[in-house]
């Protein structure tokens, strides 16, 4: 698409001519900070074509305000420059969808269908350990808060994991007459014991985390890093990154686009994000 | 001096604010205007405090004497995460201890800058009814040590802002007006 084309220069040239460097030798910094999309406030607003150059907000009111030439412009500097996954085809199809006319696809702050990954690091026994939050944006009496929606951890994981190709041990099915006395002998190895769940268990990572926190068992130490998860635009999946670097292709950018065909491949991508095994 | 100039900054939110859409929860577009200059106003005060706090020609009772003004702009408990780009791990500091800890740096001469740059959010509302958004400032840090040791960075601080509805008597009159106050502040250092 030739709009994708389109760099980011009309805006860089505008935030050279808007800044006023205080450090006068710094001016080359300075346009490179104006670039950046500095919050994932700005990339919604720069997605959605609700600012101007100089960061201030349109409103509804305003005649630029989801402007389709504005968001061309914007769309096209919203993208990690340094991956090449990104096809000008693929950009393309995703620029032509989010800017179509009758139906433009805009980003909602408080809607649903957008997640944080955070990556977490909390010491366990002494060792750090690193523990991915999912997070979501809840309703909540005035206003909004951000809660822990889902967790996944390699240290959790390993607590379930069976082979359910092999025979392995089992309770025989005449157990109930003997009011289930084998259970002493299945509780004796503690590496066998998840054995002797269904097959159809599936293990709630944020109780079990919940649980050892408030046990005393895991203390927080850092986040590590934070990207987002976007399911908002209709067909599309898209991935959000910060990437602090050199040059004018930096801050909240969008690191992955899958095209999501059906409801199916959606929500195969969404248990591989969430580390669910289908 | 310094709590009457917030004051008037105050009392002219409060008005914007009456004037307009004052039994709605949404903040206009003018309301929001307001409110961000005043938050600008207390960034830019935060950002002058700290290079008086950095400089080492600042003398010590004069430091501290910015260190407790500085401290009054911020909520209590707020915290300061730093990480840099060697080290992604986060360090966490209560306001307080990380004036100390820049007033203690250990270089000769200091030199601290802020880019005339900023970027506002959108204020959003909490469960409690308070607003909150993010102040976006970026700071230039320049240490020298008389052995020729030099250092500097570009630091990246996105600050919190909360924003509160509060109420005052003057002469005998009740008024309103919006109260901003800074709260956490995440400092990264950046690769620009």
């Amino acid at each position: 698409m030739r709009s994708l084309r389109i760099i980011v220069l009309p805006v860089l040239l505008l935030a050279f001519d808007y800044s006023y460097a205080q450090l006068g030798n710094d001016m080359d910094d300075e346009s490179k900070l104006y670039a950046q999309t500095k919050q994932v406030n700005q990339f919604f607003r720069r997605f959605n074509g609700e600012e101007n150059e100089k960061g201030d907000r349109y409103y509804p009111d305003d005649r630029q305000y989801r402007n389709v030439k504005l968001r061309r412009k914007y769309l096209a500097m919203l993208f990690d420059g340094g991956n090449a996954s990104f096809s000008n085809d693929l950009k393309g199809q995703f620029a032509k969808d989010v800017l179509d006319k009758d139906k433009p696809g805009v980003l909602d702050f408080h809607a649903a269908g957008w997640t944080a990954e955070v990556q977490t690091v909390f010491i366990v026994a002494g060792k750090d350990q690193p523990v991915t939050l999912f997070m979501s944006l809840e309703p909540d009496h005035l206003g909004y808060k951000w809660v822990i929606s889902k967790v996944y951890s390699d240290i959790f994981s390993t607590y379930y994991k069976r082979d359910s190709t092999r025979i392995g041990q089992f309770l025989h099915p005449m157990s109930h007459e003997l009011d289930f006395m084998n259970l002493r002998k299945a509780f004796m190895s503690v590496d066998s014991v998840a054995q002797f769940a269904s097959k159809r268990f599936v293990p709630d990572y944020l109780t079990l985390f919940l649980y050892e926190v408030k046990k005393g068992n895991m203390k927080f130490k850092y986040v590590d890093d934070v990207k987002f998860h976007f399911f908002q635009i209709e067909g599309w999946y898209f991935e959000l990154a910060d990437f602090n670097r050199p040059g004018y292709n930096t801050g909240w950018l969008i690191s992955n686009l899958v095209k999501v065909n059906t409801d199916k491949d959606k929500e195969a991508l969404r248990k591989f994000i969430y580390h669910e095994t289908p | 001096m310094f709590r009457s100039k917030y004051f008037l900054g105050l009392l002219f939110v409060g008005l914007v604010a009456t004037t307009l859409s004052a039994q709605t929860a949404d903040i206009s577009p003018q309301r929001k205007q307001a409110i961000d200059s005043l938050a600008l106003e207390k960034v830019r005060d935060l950002s002058k405090y700290i290079s008086i706090i950095g400089n080492k020609k600042t003398p010590y009772s004069e430091a501290t004497r910015v260190m407790d003004r500085a401290e009054e702009l911020f909520i209590p408990g707020s915290e300061m995460g730093v990480s840099s780009v060697t080290s992604k791990e986060v360090n966490y500091y209560k306001i307080r201890k990380y004036f100390e800890r820049l007033m203690a740096l250990n270089y000769d001469r200091v030199n601290i800058k802020w880019y005339d740059i900023h970027y506002i959010s959108d204020l959003e509302r909490q469960p409690d009814g308070r607003y909150v958004g993010v102040v976006t400032i970026y700071q230039r840090f320049e240490g020298e040590s008389d052995d020729g040791l030099k250092y500097k960075d570009t630091t990246k601080k996105d600050i919190t802002i909360y924003v509160e509805r509060k109420k005052t008597q003057i002469a005998g009159r009740t008024i309103e007006f919006w109260d901003v106050l800074l709260g956490d502040i995440r400092v990264t250092e950046t690769s620009a």
